[in-house]
């Protein structure tokens, strides 16, 4: 399990930011995690408590926004989602499309005073 | 009343890590020290592999090697035997290495002056593809007994590499593996990856990658 690893360098980063924006206390932290992405958001969830002990952002909530996978079909640019529709536009039945989203790890947003 | 804001960030976190690797990957180019980042599932050969390599090479290059086993120094004491420079990553357990902890490594090998450091990352075929370490190129092996058809499963990983190593040639009479599938599906992934296959136990196709890599070593350094 990988997720573990790079949330604490999420937190390291916020950290980091909060320090530099002279933030006191941070209530939210809202990552973005596309449904192709390598980190699995129930593992997140599972492993943030651990990742913020003794940091400022012990006390902070976390909250994840899933991206859709979805992606454009090069031969009637109809845009349909990857996962749902098991990598095949379901307008044309090809199998040629571009990924438009789905595969990002964000930190969209903190909410913060 | 509410004195909480929304402060948007909009920071990819593997961004944070691409710019980690940009920078090693300067201050590496700067030393003149060429960073082979090499994958694979575990057990593929990879510490023969390198093995191998350093003897072929020890006699022109200063060597190091950095070895990310999980929870074991059992590769880093076999290479030490060569006599090369070789330290142990301690991963805690992680399934991949990214640029910060690949520059630690490199910090502590005292890479100064070395000409080729090897990284032998963690034998996953999935995470290691999504973290750029600071590398200069990236090698993948893949061994015989593992199949012809991991380009299938795993097309990330064959995707970011430039050289991919189809090592255990000499047992392929006993498994049915088709070189030229794994050709045509690695090259539809990544037209420019460079396909050699090796033994590293008899060093066939050897002389092959031992050219690949001075050329590569030699073109980091120009
Ligand atoms: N027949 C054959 N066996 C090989 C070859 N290369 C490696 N082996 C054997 O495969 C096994 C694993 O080799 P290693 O070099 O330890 O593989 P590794 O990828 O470093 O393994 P981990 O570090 O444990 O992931 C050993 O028993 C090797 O002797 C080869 O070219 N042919
Ligand atoms: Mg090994
Ligand atoms: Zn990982
Ligand atoms: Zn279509």
């Amino acid at each position: 399990m990988h997720e573990l690893g790079v949330i604490i360098e999420v937190v390291k980063y916020v950290e980091d930011f909060a320090k530099k924006n002279k933030l006191t206390k941070i209530d939210t932290l809202v990552l973005q995690i596309g449904e192709l992405s390598a980190m699995i958001p129930r593992y997140i969830e599972a492993c943030y408590p651990a990742a913020v002990d003794g940091t400022m952002l012990q006390d902070t909530k976390l909250k994840i926004e899933i991206l859709p996978a979805n992606a454009i079909c090069k031969e009637c640019s109809n845009v349909f989602n990857v996962i749902q529709n098991d990598k095949v536009c379901p307008n044309c039945k090809s199998e040629v499309w571009e990924l438009l989203c789905g595969k990002e790890f964000m930190i969209k947003e903190i909410v913060a005073y | 009343m509410n004195t909480y804001k929304i402060i948007e960030i909009k920071e990819s976190v593997f961004s944070n890590n691409d710019r980690q690797a940009d920078l090693l990957r300067e201050e590496l180019k700067n030393k003149k020290t060429f960073l082979l980042n090499l994958m694979s599932s575990p057990g593929s050969g990879k510490t023969t592999t390198v093995l191998r390599t350093i003897e072929a090479l020890k006699d022109e290059m200063k060597i190091g090697v950095m070895e990310a086993d999980i929870d074991s120094d059992v590769d880093a004491s076999l290479v030490a035997k060569t006599g090369a420079k070789v330290i142990q990553l301690h991963t805690g357990g992680m399934c991949h290495l990214d640029a910060d902890m690949t520059k630690q490594g490199i910090d502590a090998l005292e890479a100064d002056g070395l000409d080729l450091v090897i990284l032998e990352n963690v034998g996953n075929l999935v995470c290691p593809a999504e973290f750029d370490t600071g590398s200069s190129k990236n090698a993948m092996i893949l061994s015989v007994p593992e199949g012809d058809d991991k380009p299938l499963k795993y097309p990330l990983m064959f995707s970011v590499v430039d050289v991919l190593l189809i090592n255990k040639i000499d047992a392929m009479c006993i498994f049915d593996f088709d070189i030229e599938k794994v050709k045509e599906r690695v090259k539809k992934l990544n037209p420019n990856i460079k396909v050699i296959p090796i033994s590293a136990k008899t060093g066939e196709g050897f002389d092959e990658w031992i050219d690949w890599l001075k050329k590569e070593v030699k073109a980091w350094k120009e």
